[in-house]
């Protein structure tokens, strides 16, 4: 048939769609600096500067700072970055060409995967130099969960950046990413807020992935695992939700 | 024009399509053919932009049928044979302009060479610019070079030449026309006559959501078959509105141009009217005003339709 040879195979497609999101991205400064420096800064800062060489406080800072890293590629990247290209209407070409519907948000998510690995693995050098010593099966189930970390928070920022224009993105996006590092505890644990934020601490997916960062790094008890892997799996089902339904108003 | 049947490129059934209560289409037929450049005109809000919108599968039909290529639009093997410049076609502002194309071109499976695009939509000179660094005019130009870059079989061109110099604006009328030469359906929404008048080899009006002339710039012409009666008088200009033929009056700097279909009648009762009118001219009216004029009564038809 002479249609098939019009399509070409999604593999290069999604691959090509991948490297532009990282090139666009990386050649934003104001982007890329805030995103990526911010969290080594503020833990160099907090947890190594004032945690005066305790080896502990290192490792418990760094476990909850790689949470708190993932967070702003993915919620902005995604949120400020869709609402961006909503408005100047290339969204809306891609989506009236024949690119593969998934194309976009594989990118997407390539990129800030590529940008929140850039920057916990600045985290991990910078606690590796303060004293954080862990055994090679918990670096690997800390990775694994600091990566893990990037679909909730991602689907987050696509249900913003569907919905507002870009300005508004940005705002809530700002909003949202300080509330869940707050109120997520992962810039302090909640046992040092008030009885009625800690409650909210429960609804956010900052805190139950710092509370497993936690227990990858042998800082939490493992066995309460079931405590944080279930509330996460039902806060990220909503969060599709929340980004499918905004997706879904596009439509016209 | 094509003298033996073309293939059908794309069309509408009985399209109807509303926003709210307001239906914009309503029961609407329109086919596009291939070879051809069909230039959709009329005022704003009468339904061109859902009638593209329709066609290239951005707008879902309310009822009706919507076929792209005997597919339904939003199929991705009859995306595949379309290229759209959008009006507000924003770029991806930190890739370079050959980037940019590399990559749309590598949605399209039959992807012309990223230079030979470069080279058709002038940009040969700006490949390596990055695109939030180029002119409005620029800008325009890469749109339009996204849009042919998967040598389509129906090219969709939103006012394609706003903000060009005449010369771009020539060279870019020169590749569309060569891509309708060889076999492509182009499809142009356009508010500039001119443009319509240069580039399309058929004119459909459409007004309140209904076709009101359909055929080639000289058909369009020669239906309302309007001249343009200038002269000089210190009558009112009222008094020539009542004028055998005469469907619009207008003051022109300090002379008065009257849009007729009845040339000789018009003239002769306006000399008739003013015996002292010295200085006059009579020249074909511009496809603008013929159009103006078929708006107008095809208005006047629908209100006294309606009374």
């Amino acid at each position: 048939m002479m249609t098939t040879a019009l399509i070409p195979s999604p593999m290069p497609v999604y691959a090509r769609e991948s490297w532009a999101e990282i090139v666009k991205s990386a050649r934003m400064p104001q982007f890329i600096i805030p995103t990526i420096a911010l969290p080594p800064a503020f833990y160099a800062l907090f947890a190594l500067a004032m945690g005066q060489g305790s080896a502990e406080a290192a490792t418990r800072t760094l476990a909850t700072f790689g949470v708190f890293a993932v967070m702003g590629p993915a919620l902005f990247g995604f949120g400020a970055n869709i609402a961006a290209e909503r408005e100047s209407g290339q969204l809306e070409l891609k989506r009236l060409s024949p690119m593969p519907a998934g194309a976009q948000i594989v990118a997407k998510v390539a990129a800030t995967t590529v940008f929140s690995m850039i920057a916990f693995m600045l985290l991990y050098a910078l606690g590796i130099a303060g004293g954080v010593a862990l055994t090679p099966a918990q670096w690997a189930m800390l990775v694994g969960v600091h990566t893990l970390a990037i679909i909730p928070f991602a689907l987050i920022g696509l249900g913003i950046g569907y919905r507002l224009g870009q300005k508004g993105a940005i705002a809530v996006a700002n909003i949202v990413f300080l509330a869940m590092a707050v109120l997520g505890g992962l810039w302090m644990p909640i046992a040092v807020l008030p009885e009625a934020m800690k409650t909210i601490a429960w609804a956010l997916p900052s805190y139950h992935l710092g509370e497993m960062a936690l227990m990858a790094a042998g800082q939490r008890e493992a066995s309460n695992l079931w405590l944080h892997a279930g509330p996460l799996a039902l806060i990220t089902l909503a969060a599709a939700l929340f980004a499918w339904t905004g997706e879904k108003a596009q439509a016209r | 024009m094509p003298t033996t049947a073309s293939p059908i490129i794309a069309a509408l059934e009985g399209a109807t399509k509303a926003y709210g209560a307001h239906r914009v289409l309503d029961g609407f037929d329109f086919a596009l053919e291939a070879g051809s450049i069909t230039a959709l005109l009329g005022p704003n809000g009468a339904g061109k932009s859902t009638v593209a919108g329709l066609l290239t599968g951005r707008l879902c039909a309310d009822a009706g049928r919507v076929q792209l290529f005997g597919l339904d639009p939003a199929d991705q093997r009859a995306r595949a044979r379309m290229g759209i410049m959008l009006q507000a076609g924003g770029l991806p502002e930190t890739l370079t302009v050959a980037e940019a194309l590399d990559l749309h071109a590598g949605y399209f499976a039959r992807r012309l060479p990223t230079a030979a695009v470069l080279e058709q939509a002038g940009l040969s000179a700006l490949a390596g610019r990055r695109c939030d660094r180029l002119s409005g005019g620029e800008a325009r130009k890469v749109q339009f070079a996204l849009a042919i870059a998967g040598a389509p079989d129906l090219l969709v061109l939103d006012e394609p030449t706003t903000g060009f110099d005449p010369d771009s604006r020539r060279a870019m009328w020169d590749v569309v026309r060569g891509k309708a030469e060889a076999g492509a359906a182009v499809l142009l929404a356009t508010h500039h006559m001119d443009e319509a008048e240069a580039l399309a080899d058929r004119i459909v009006v459409i007004a309140g959501g209904r076709i009101i002339a359909d055929g080639s710039p000289f058909a369009i012409k020669a239906a309302v078959a309007a001249t343009v009666i200038r002269l000089r008088t210190r009558q009112p200009a009222d008094r020539f509105r009542a004028l055998p033929g005469v469907v619009k009056v207008e003051t022109v700097g300090a002379d008065l141009a009257l849009l007729t279909t009845a040339p000789r009648a018009s003239l002769e009762a306006a000399l008739a009217l003013d015996p002292a009118i010295q200085d006059f001219g009579v020249t074909g009216a511009s496809l603008e005003e013929a159009l103006a004029n078929l708006v107008q009564s095809n208005r006047t038809a629908a209100l006294k339709e309606a009374a």
